[in-house]
């Protein structure tokens, strides 16, 4: 049990880790085509989703 | 699959086109009542009669062809440029019932690039109101187009609309106005040579720089020997071909359109007389203020106190319920610890866009753009710059998107560098919970000093705004300031409907947008914290049980020792005396022994817990920064917080919700764990009155958000601006939080 508790923890961390990392160091381009811009506050790509 | 139509929507500010759009497409794109708030297009599909569909573009709201804004230039770029994949089959000129004239400039315009253009009236429930009869079938006519009458309020007219777009072919496309009347000669010579280009377009191209910058001209080379006419030159034939379209619209109005003028006037022209009246108008306003930042505070505390307990206790149930183990943790201090830190404001913000969309709904938002377009003249903004900064409070990465209305480079600048100083919703947790730990409960005159400090920090958020732009338009010497022409918009019960979904889509919005980054850094700051790689961390409890051992617990453990056994004691000779119970007194001395075994058993798993975090992976990267923010007042567990919140601002409540967990074996309360830090250099409470205002300061003004960097970036096209934005704020912020603490202390 322990173990599996760990490797659920280096899984979220990780998960985590690759959230912020495309959130704010790739570009945008590379996900580009990904979402359409016509909801949430009025533009897609406006950067506060 | 069967060819859509592509249909445009295109309008003067404020007609409503964002309402038109969202009834067509069923989608739900934000609309106010206040020009400006389409910057670009907008994109949805329509369901048409006969199993026809439709492509829906919403664009910018322009009162002409002849762009004076980049806003504007969307429209005509795309209306001129046939190859654009948007270019529309058919345009949808919205238009508003009480300002027709104005808006059919625009549409004899497009009717003349031999666009094919259905005409909406919209807003026509306000017609009896307001005693305007229209003749539909003499427009029509004279027009030569056709015309639905619609109100977007009351979800009228929408089905013709569908109708006369699926019908589009049957559209004249004969233009309304002959413009080669203006200057027959020059018209000559552009047809002998464009002898194959639609002359109107090539009239627009040619005029389209005249008040702005050049526009794409790809469609159309224009070859050296055609010698074209100078700007004022040019200005003055597109003067000319202003007043022949008035000259044609009058016409037509005089027969087609007719006002009852005693019903149009009334109580409009009152509440205007006094909410834009320049002593009244600024008293209703910051009294209309008071008035929110009041009821923030009073209706939101018990649902926030209520959110707060129930992350509390859920954290407990999830320690108590779950197999015990690393995940578990994670699970109950971090993740459940750092999304409390931010569900907890949920009451809070759905009150601040409760007020704002209210306020926009209303009309009265557009008085107050007004109001402050006359107190920012003084300090070198135009009104243009002033919807940017009203729009701030809100969040400042539309804000920035709505400077494109601005036409003059440097002053749309200057607006994009100030606008981030307006106090945000993302700043609102971090001022909640500050001042609620450092700002006595008293009141004054009726209004809390908590609710005060909120609308001075406010206040303070726009000053700085209009102050750095009084510096700014010093450096950069602006000559040419833009002119701004504001249409007043009537005033209107705000609809339930719009209100409902602008709080929830906001509320929601702020959750999910800031909750995701919230979640990732509580997960990694846990992570940080609940590991190490030093022999102080692994054997931090026996280090810990030696050192109690030999020198006891720390002074602040034996005070809070002392404290709880005290209250202990009263409490049980309370609840004996209420029973009429006797214990003997060999029993209550062991009642006591038990509970002071309890204590000491809970400040030893303090003690750990506390300095296993300090010996973490996250309590070294604190006490490298410590140096930094110590003189701020701030322990290295704020530093790392202000360090976090660099990605967004809210994410400072979450991050010392998470490291507060990590470092307490009790599941408490956000607030009670921060009111319980104590500084270990002064033993006084960490969170006091003179760290609390350097922390609010220091927020008021540091730049802590990389999507407002990444958005301004886009809008200037390079890093110079967000880096000189960065190091400005963050610098100007450190140094009035470092005067403020060193004052205060």
């Amino acid at each position: 049990m322990s173990i599996l508790q760990d490797i659920l923890v280096y899984i979220t961390v990780a998960i985590a880790v690759g959230y912020l990392v495309k959130k704010f160091l790739l570009p945008r381009s590379l996900f580009a085509g990904k979402k359409g811009n016509s909801k949430g506050c009025g533009n897609g790509d406006c950067g506060c989703h | 699959m069967s060819k859509q139509i592509k249909v445009a929507l295109i309008g003067n500010p404020n007609t409503g086109k964002t309402s038109v759009f969202n009834q067509l497409t069923g989608l739900k794109q934000k609309v106010g009542n206040y020009p400006g708030i389409t910057v670009e297009k907008k994109e949805g599909i329509c369901k048409l009669p006969r199993g026809v569909k439709a492509h829906i573009l919403d664009l910018p709201g322009t009162y002409s062809l002849n762009t004076t804004s980049l806003d504007e230039s969307v429209v005509v770029e795309l209306l001129l440029n046939k190859n654009d994949k948007d270019f529309p089959d058919v345009a949808v000129v919205i238009s508003d019932v009480e300002n027709l004239k104005r808006n059919l400039l625009l549409f004899t315009q497009i009717k003349d690039l031999k666009i094919p253009a259905i005409l909406v009236i919209n807003m026509a429930d306000r017609m009896v109101r307001k005693g305007i009869s229209l003749d539909i079938d003499l427009l029509e006519e004279k027009l030569n187009t056709k015309i639905a009458l619609v109100s977007t309020r009351k979800g009228t007219g929408i089905d013709k609309v569908k109708e006369l777009i699926a019908d589009y072919k049957n559209l004249s496309v004969e233009p309304n106005i002959d413009t080669t009347v203006i200057a027959p000669e020059y018209f000559d010579k552009l047809k002998s040579t464009f002898p194959n280009e639609d002359l109107y377009k090539l009239w627009l191209v040619i005029t389209q720089d005249v008040n702005f910058m050049p526009i794409e001209k790809n469609p159309i080379t224009i070859p050296a020997s055609f010698k074209t006419k100078s700007k004022p030159e040019l200005k003055r034939l597109q003067q000319k071909e202003t007043i022949l379209r008035y000259q044609f619209i009058n016409g037509i109005l005089k027969q087609a359109y007719k006002v009852d003028v005693n019903a149009a006037k009334g109580l409009r022209a009152t509440l205007d007389k006094i909410l834009t009246h320049k002593v009244f108008g600024y008293l209703i306003f910051f009294v209309i203020l008071l008035t929110i930042f009041q009821a923030i505070y009073d209706w939101s505390s018990y649902p926030m106190d209520f959110i707060d307990a129930l992350f509390a206790s859920g954290s407990e149930w999830v320690k108590n319920t779950l197999p015990p183990g690393v995940f578990t943790d994670l699970i109950a201090e971090g993740i459940l610890a750092g999304i409390g830190g931010v569900v907890i404001f949920i009451p809070q913000i759905a009150f601040l866009f409760l007020f704002i969309s209210l306020l926009e709904e209303s009309g009265y938002m557009s008085r107050v753009v007004f109001l402050m377009d006359r107190l920012m003249r003084p300090f070198g903004l135009s009104g243009k710059s002033v919807v940017p900064l009203i729009s701030g409070t809100a969040c400042a990465i539309p804000a920035i998107m709505a400077t494109r209305t601005i036409e003059n480079w440097k002053e749309r600048l200057i607006t994009i560098l100030v606008t981030p100083f307006t106090t945000c919703s993302a700043r609102l947790p971090v001022y909640l919970i500050i001042i609620a730990l450092v700002i006595p409960d008293g009141r004054f005159l009726g209004l809390s000093y908590q609710a005060l400090t909120l609308m001075l920090l406010y206040l303070i958020g726009f000053g700085a705004a209009i102050f750095s732009a009084m510096i700014l338009n010093k450096i950069m010497k602006i000559k040419t300031k833009t002119f701004f022409v504001m249409e007043m918009p009537n005033y209107k019960l705000p609809l339930l409907k719009n209100v409902v979904y602008t709080v929830l889509e906001k509320t929601k919005s702020f959750v999910i947008g800031a909750g995701k980054i919230i979640l990732a850094i509580s997960i990694i700051l846990w992570f940080l914290g609940s590991n190490g790689y030093s022999d102080d961390f692994y054997n931090a409890e026996t280090i810990v049980k030696q050192k109690i051992e030999k020198e006891g617990f720390t002074d602040f453990n034996v005070e809070s020792m002392k404290s709880s056994l005290n209250s202990y004691k009263e409490s049980l000779h309370d609840s004996l005396a209420r029973n009429g119970a006797i214990l003997d007194k060999q029993a209550i001395t062991d009642s006591l022994q038990v509970k002071e075994i309890l204590l000491r058993q809970k400040a030893e798993n303090q003690e750990i817990a506390s300095y296993k975090l300090e010996n973490s992976y996250m309590g070294i990267a604190g006490k490298a920064i410590a140096p930094i923010v110590h003189p701020l007042g701030y322990d290295w567990k704020i530093g790392i917080a202000v360090l976090t919140s660099f990605a967004a601002r809210e994410v400072f409540v979450g991050t010392l919700a998470t490291i507060y967990s990590v470092g307490s074996d009790e599941e408490d309360t956000i607030k009670n764990r921060m009111a319980a830090e104590i500084d270990p250099v002064t033993k006084k409470p960490l969170f006091n009155l003179a760290s609390g205002i350097s922390l609010l300061l220091f927020y008021a003004f540091a730049m802590q958000c990389m999507s407002t960097l990444a958005i301004v970036k886009r809008e200037t096209n390079t890093w110079k601006w967000p880096a000189a934005q960065l190091v400005f704020m963050s610098l100007f912020a450190y140094i009035v939080a470092l005067i403020a603490y060193q004052t205060l202390k």
